[in-house]
């Protein structure tokens, strides 16, 4: 894996939406812990995931400044501008330091490619078949949808409630967390 | 509002469905209604929520990712 993902820019300038793919799956955890210091003002996650179509949309026009991961660096700094907006927008007093602010951005400039490894994988995917019926259910749906599908509309293919199909989620996220632990994976720890 | 109802909100705006106006910015209905903790709290789940997606996915993508090459494609 290589540290500069700018080595997937050829492909994404050229419309590769799999060279995109392999660009997000590890640019995104990088910038989502870039925006922690707005999670109270924004939603971080609409934000990010209109950052990187806007990422996506600029990056013909683009031009490398010749240092590693500039797409990344781009991607940051349209994230930051539309949080920066949005809590304008919204008229909300800013109720982070911005030292603090400033603080987040450099902890994102510290770009560190993520991937997953093998053998986290496969103790995350035993786990998951431990899981009890319902909230196994529910969680092969959430990813059915891809981020695509509103929570209401799954809970309606499962024939749960919403609020049931949600309680649901939320407790495979915590039976798997657990038996990660019971592994002696510490995801949180991992992941900070 | 109840931690219960709270946990639910939380849950909702952990998932990676958003809503998309192509004018503008579209935050999840849910997410305005959380408190600032639980805005914060649900920002820290969906730190672990994307990594697991991740590792349960042939490619690595998190539903993020899923979502962003949806649009991508679908536009």
């Amino acid at each position: 894996m290589s540290a500069d993902l700018d080595v997937y820019l050829a492909g994404i300038r050229a419309g590769d939406a799999q060279a995109f793919g392999a660009w997000l799956a590890q640019a995104e955890p990088s910038l989502r812990r870039g925006l922690r210091s707005f999670a109270r003002q924004v939603d971080v996650e609409a934000v990010l995931q209109e950052a990187l179509l806007r990422t996506w949309q600029v990056v013909p026009r683009f031009e490398a400044d010749g240092k590693p991961n500039g797409l990344i660096r781009l991607a940051q700094r349209i994230a930051w501008n539309l949080s920066v907006s949005e809590v304008r927008r919204a008229k909300r007093h800013p109720t982070t330091d911005p030292e603090l602010l400033e603080a987040g951005l450099d902890e994102a400039q510290r770009y560190e490619p993520h991937l997953p490894d093998p053998l986290l994988r496969e103790t995350i995917a035993q786990c998951r078949e431990k899981l009890p019926p319902q909230p196994q259910r529910a969680l092969e749906v959430r990813l059915e949808g891809e981020g695509g599908v509103p929570d209401a509309t799954l809970a309606e293919r499962l024939g749960m409630r919403k609020n049931t199909f949600l309680q649901n989620i939320a407790r495979a996220r915590k039976l798997l967390l657990e038996c990660l632990e019971r592994a002696g994976v510490n995801l949180q720890t991992e992941l900070a | 509002m109840s931690d219960a109802d709270e946990g639910t909100l939380i849950e909702e705006v952990v998932g990676a469905f958003r809503p998309r106006d192509p004018r503008s910015l579209v935050p999840l209905p849910a997410w305005h209604d959380l408190s600032p903790v639980g805005r914060e709290q649900a920002y820290e789940q969906s730190v672990t929520m994307r990594a697991i997606e991740a590792a349960l996915d042939p490619n690595g993508y998190s539903a993020t990712v899923r979502a962003v090459l949806g649009r991508i494609q679908g536009a």
